[in-house]
């Protein structure tokens, strides 16, 4: 419903662009609608071979697999264990925080709930091909790299506070 | 043919994945492919939209003006706006990857892009669903800590990567 709503807003904005700054403008106009039509579906198939990876991925490694499979590791493997779980399955924050709170129930440490949640919605190993055909090498890699080590460090930081 | 393998080398192979894992387990990649038609229609608009805004912006908005608002010299206005909106907007960060880029190459910052993607992190809409769930301090300096490196990231990957642009 949100996604919906959203989608209303952001549809209606983008028309009433269009209307008020284009409408005079017919090659521009032209122009944009063919840009945006072959965005739409260059986009389109990037996106949704996104999707079908982690559709697939849920499918074959369920939650509680998954969380099962977390709650072995303790101290730093933990934290190492949930960054490069979160970072692979990667999802909506609205469905990681019942993980986070699986794991916290059964015996998990804060910082190993904290690496998982921090790297299920920071670190995009599935969306990488994606970043790096619109920014490049560097930028793909500096920001997953540093959001990993960011990752580290909150989970680090959360174990200490609580 | 061929230039559609060339341009779609990755998605092809999962096309490709999907078809080998459709024979050993038919149920489970169903239930994948399911997934993903539910997650595209879900997102259909905002993904129209995304595409068509990029068209309105590469050939209607001039780099000045982009520059001036979330553009490197807008320092600490366009991190906080690029923040701002990565808090705030709905679905995966991935659907808005093509804006972005049309954004940088109008004059948008890299660090104000890097700090948005950071930022996506964070869903204002959600915590009231993670307080309850994992309670207040937990989720209040959980995502305190995201903040700042979603900030710091944009400073980082600006230094590294402005070779690329």
């Amino acid at each position: 419903m949100q996604n919906f709503v959203t989608g209303i807003m952001m549809l209606a904005l983008t028309a009433g662009l269009y209307i008020i700054y284009l409408r005079n403008n017919r090659s521009k106009l032209k122009k944009a609608i063919q840009k945006g039509s072959k965005n739409l579906i260059q986009n389109s198939i990037r996106i949704f071979a996104i999707f079908v990876i982690i559709g697939i991925l849920q499918n074959f490694l369920s939650k509680e697999a998954v969380s099962n499979f977390l709650i072995r590791f303790s101290g730093l493997k933990g934290v190492f264990a949930g960054a490069v779980t979160g970072a692979i399955m990667m999802g909506p924050v609205a469905t990681g925080y019942p993980i986070g709170k699986y794991l916290l129930e059964n015996g998990g440490t804060v910082a190993l709930a904290s690496s998982f949640l921090a790297s299920w919605v920071m670190v995009g190993v599935i969306s990488i091909p994606l970043e790096l055909k619109n920014f490049g090498k560097r930028f793909t890699i500096t920001r997953n790299l540093f959001a990993f080590i960011s990752v580290i460090i909150i989970a680090l930081i959360m174990e200490v506070l609580l | 043919m061929k230039k559609f393998l060339e341009e779609y080398i990755i998605e092809s192979i999962i096309c490709i994945i999907a078809i080998i894992l459709i024979i050993f387990n038919p149920h489970k990649v169903t239930m994948g492919l399911t997934y993903a038609v539910n997650m595209y229609v879900n997102l259909f608009l905002i993904i129209v939209s995304v595409a068509f805004l990029s068209g309105f912006i590469s050939e209607a908005i001039s780099p000045d003006t982009i520059g001036k608002i979330i553009g490197k010299e807008s320092g600490w206005k366009g991190i906080l706006i690029g923040a701002i909106f990565g808090t705030f907007m709905v679905g995966p960060t991935y659907v808005f990857y093509s804006l972005f880029r049309n954004l940088i190459d109008k004059g948008a910052g890299i660090n104000v892009i890097a700090t948005t993607i950071g930022a996506w992190a964070i869903k204002v809409q959600w915590i009231p669903f993670a307080i309850v769930l994992l309670g207040w301090k937990f989720v209040f300096i959980f995502n305190l800590l995201m903040l700042l490196s979603a900030i710091a990231s944009g400073f980082v990957v600006a230094f590294f990567s402005k070779k690329e642009y």
